[in-house]
Order: structure tokens, then sequence, then C-alpha cells
């Protein structure tokens, strides 16, 4: 029962909290209207992961053995990449969306890119999508054979309570002033694709595309990554327990690079234009 | 088949493997089964050698769909309800690598012990 509350929790947490973030996002430059993007972006992950789930399930062969794994990799590759446009651009035009008359129409023609979100949101739902729908299918086929409901109310409540926690990202960000919104969002958006990055690298791991190597350290005594808070942890800022090198390296050099990208001192005459 | 020989193979279908960008070649890989029955595998001990690819042929004979997840070898995949799948394993050095169907954590663990 709390096991099950933990999978589907583990599963959504990701995806509702990117949800959280792009939705308060637009809403704080004044961009409502761009949340259908999110929102069919969303719907769309939904049902390509319902897809997924019925093509893995009914076909086999080379194909099912590899191609999930390879679509897996494909697409936290390409939340990454997103990710990283978005904190990019949110630097870019961050000072153009508090709202200054005179940047008004530089706000309205950055506006032009901003369906890009809706990947986000695309990318954010599917990467564990097909696993959870597969997971509840299950919990269902069980409930149906008589092993009683109380699992699949374990794994809705799980997911319920990924979507409070992303709702509450939504209303948290808007409470904060913009700036502090900004910065707070840029800090949480870069360990987020630093975390999904490493995740990535430890995927091409698992398929024998970056050699294994040993862990760098151990830390599964003190907080494994399966327990409540280690799921939290590891959505969040990318927790591994037992890291591996190429995994620490992916993540260390993203942060750094990113983040000297994104915070270093703006010249003043780009300021002054 | 001598040591040497083995190494050689080993090399070999590592190179490619790194190579083509995938797990290890299909040819010379030996397999190692393992069945996921009443929420369980079977065996909960695979030992396997060190240092060389292997196939994992997980047969999963439950009504429900099974994830096989391994934290220490950075492998999810599900296992649909009455199907086989065929996971390429890279070489592994010797040591314990734990594995959970995460669907069903409490009964379903075992490891990967390389050696």
């Amino acid at each position: 029962m709390g096991a099950t509350f933990i999978v589907t929790l583990r599963e959504a947490f990701e995806a509702s909290l990117l949800l959280g973030i792009v939705y308060t996002y637009l809403d704080r430059i004044g961009a409502r209207d761009h949340c259908r993007y999110v929102t069919w972006g969303g719907l769309l992950g939904l049902l390509a992961s319902v897809a997924m789930g019925i093509a893995v399930s009914l076909l086999s062969g080379p194909l099912v053995d590899l191609g999930p794994d390879l679509v897996g990799a494909a697409v936290i590759f390409l939340a990454v990449g997103l990710l990283s446009w978005h904190s990019w651009w949110m630097r870019q035009h961050a000072r153009a969306m508090t709202g200054e008359v005179q940047r008004r129409i530089d706000a309205a023609r950055a506006k032009q890119r901003l369906w890009l979100v809706g990947l986000i949101a695309f990318t954010g739902v599917f990467r564990e999508g097909a696993e959870t729908v597969l997971f509840l299918w299950g919990l269902m086929a069980e409930a149906t054979a008589g092993v009683g409901w109380s699992g699949v109310a374990a794994g809705v409540a799980g997911i319920g309570a990924a979507t409070a926690l992303g709702w509450l990202v939504f209303r948290g960000g808007r409470w904060l002033s913009l700036p502090h919104f900004f910065g707070a969002t840029t800090v949480l958006i870069l360990l987020l694709a630093a975390g999904l990055l490493s995740t990535g690298v430890g995927k091409l791991q698992g398929l024998g595309v970056v050699p294994m190597g040993t862990a760098m350290w151990d830390t599964s005594w003190l907080l494994s990554d399966r327990s409540g808070i280690g799921t939290f942890l590891s959505g969040l800022v990318g927790y591994r327990a037992r890291p591996s090198g190429a995994e620490v390296a992916a993540y260390a050099i993203y942060v750094l690079a990113m983040g000297t990208l994104l915070f270093r001192p703006r010249p003043r005459a780009a300021g002054a234009r | 088949m001598t040591a040497s020989v083995r190494a050689g193979i080993g090399a070999l279908v590592l190179g490619a493997s790194l190579l083509t960008g995938f797990r290890a070649g299909a040819q010379e890989v030996p397999e190692v089964a393992l069945q996921i029955e009443q929420n369980r595998f079977q065996p909960e001990e695979v030992h396997v050698k060190a240092d060389r690819p292997f196939v994992l042929v997980i047969t999963n004979k439950d009504k429900g769909p099974e994830e096989f997840e391994s934290k220490d070898l950075r492998i999810e995949k599900i296992v649909p309800a009455g199907k086989t799948l065929r996971l390429r394993m890279p070489a592994l050095k010797a040591g314990s690598y734990g594995f959970v169907g995460e669907y069903h954590e409490k009964t379903a663990k075992g490891r990967i012990i390389a050696e």
C-alpha cells in the first residue's frame, strides 16, 4: 500500500514539478494565453505514454527490447536541451518581462517562441508516463482478480500527491516577487536539468554505450534514493546514493558551465540598451 | 576455450559494442534466464562471469506487468505480463548488483553476482 503510493509519487513528481514551474512562469510574465500549449503538451505526453504502454505490452522482438530505452534516453536529452534553452531565454528576457512600458514590444516579440514550453510539458509527462500507465494497469488487473482496490487507491493517491506538489509550486511561485521568482526558478531548473543529464548519462551506461565504472561514493546508508525523501531529492536536484564517475562529472560540468552562463554579471551596456 | 581466447573475444565484443553504441553483439554472448512468478524473481541470485557481457532473458509469468529495475546498473525495463524480454547487459566488474521489481518491491528482489 505505502510502497504503491511511493511508486506513483516518484513517477509523477518530476512531471508535476515541471508543469507547476512552466504554468507559474507563463502566469508571472503575463502570457497566460500560452498556458494552452502546456496543457496540450501535457495531454499529448499522456497520450504518447498510453500508446507506448500498449506498444510494449502487445509487440515483442528486438525493437521492443531496445526501442523504449533509446526513446527514453532521447527524451531525457531533449528535456535537458529544452530546459537549458528555457533558462537562457529567461535570462535574455527577464528584464523585458518585468512590465516596464518601453519593453512591452520586446516582450511581445519574445513571446512568439513561447510555444516551445509545450514541448517541456510533453517531455516531462512522457518521460515516466508509460511506466506509470502500465503500473496502474497492473494494479487494476490485480484488483479485478480479487486482490482488492486498495492498491489502485494508493496508486491514484500517489499521483494526486504529486499533482498537489506541482500545484504548491504554482501557488508559491505566485507569491514571490518577480526577481525572486526568476532567480528561484533559474536555480531550480539548473539543478533539475543537471539531474536529468546525469540520469541520461546513467542510461547510456546501462545501455553499455558509456563504460560503467564503479560508484564514486555510497550514501545509501544515510539516504536511500528509494525512500520518500530520497525520491523527492532525486526528482528535484538529481540526488543519487551511488553515483558513477561519469554521472558526477556530467552533473558538475553542467552546473558549472550553465551556472556561469546564467549568473555571470551582465555587461552594463546591454542593460542600458 | 583458453583464457586468452576468451579475453580476446571479450575485448572484441566490448570494442564492437562501443563502436556501434549498443549493448554487446548477439553472438558468443551467454544467456542467463530470470523468471518472474508470483511477484518474485526466480532465481533471486543470478551468477554471471565478471568482465563478460551477457544476455539476461527475463520472463514474466504473472498476469500483471513488472518493471525490472536496477539502480546499480541504471536499468529500468518494463516486462509486460506473459512476455519474455532479452536484455543485453554490458560486461560487469566483479561484485554484487541489486535489482528489484519496482511494481512489487516488497517481494520482488534479487541480485546479479559477477565473479
